[in-house]
């Protein structure tokens, strides 16, 4: 049996069964541990600065693993790989945004956008090709 | 804030098959989760298990490695979400897999509900009274 990678054991983890706990010597930030006993205090964003600590950390690692599957897989199918416009037509689609009945204005915002801010995001395109579809004032 | 993506069989075949003419598009929606993910944003595909039936998609299976990798979770169909889904497949005549879309549009907590799916007015019907947006592939 072929030895797996690290992003097949990360996922294996992350499906484990999350009762076994334990405690670690992990060191924060003070401003970032008070900054978090603050949100789960005041704000009421989860029911402890640990479970908001682990939520966090569970998102960031699903998606290292997600990434590492997707990057091998654009490594094998290059023309697979979604650019700018696909990913703000995506997003858009997701988030039921208005413009995404209009791919053709996001496609062309973000060619634009990359001209300026080659490192653009989606959600950048999807700003930008709303401030151009508002009437000039 | 929590963001339920539910994918549909078009959309689990597209992402599976490189072949498939929407598999870019396909691959956009989960490179935008992905994204979302590395930001901490509380979002989640989930895959029905009815829909992985009906799409063919065997989680011991080689062929469907990449989806495997994309941490696309099974919300199966117990007993509660068999009896909606009888209920609305009896009423709306639509297929298990779709009628257990429907269960879990019924029975989700989530702040925003997305489904992907090649055919729009069915999960439009299904989801009755629920504000859910269709990302139509």
């Amino acid at each position: 049996m072929a030895e797996r990678t690290a992003p097949e054991r990360i996922s294996a983890l992350l499906d484990a069964d999350e009762s076994q706990t334990s405690n670690t010597s992990m060191r924060l930030p003070a401003a970032l541990r008070d900054a978090a006993a603050l949100a789960v205090s005041e704000l009421g964003v989860a029911p402890s600065a640990t479970a908001l600590t682990a939520v966090a950390l569970r998102s960031t690692l699903e998606a290292i693993v997600m990434q590492a599957a997707l990057d091998q897989h654009y490594q094998e199918y290059p023309q697979a790989r979604p650019d700018l416009g696909d990913l703000a037509i995506a997003a858009a689609q997701l988030d039921g945004h208005p413009l995404a009945a209009q791919p053709g204005l996001l496609r062309q915002a973000a060619i634009e956008i990359t001209a300026r801010h080659p490192a653009a995001s989606p959600d950048d395109v999807l700003l930008w090709a709303e401030a151009r579809a508002m009437p000039a004032a | 804030m929590t963001h339920l993506i539910i994918l549909d069989s078009e959309a689990v075949q597209a992402l599976a098959s490189p072949a498939h003419r929407k598999h870019r598009q396909a691959l956009a929606y989960v490179q935008v989760i992905a994204s979302r993910k590395q930001r901490a944003a509380s979002i989640q595909a989930v895959v029905p298990t009815a829909v992985r039936v009906e799409a063919g998609w065997d989680r011991t299976s080689p062929t469907w490695a990449l989806l495997n990798r994309l941490r696309i979770t099974d919300s199966s169909l117990d007993s509660p979400a068999a009896s909606t889904a009888a209920a609305i497949r009896s009423q709306a005549g639509v297929s298990v897999a779709d009628a257990h879309i429907g269960a879990i549009i019924a029975a989700a907590v989530a702040t925003r509900i997305t489904v992907v799916t090649s055919d729009p007015a069915d999960m439009q019907r299904m989801a009755g009274n629920k504000p859910v947006t269709i990302a139509a592939i």
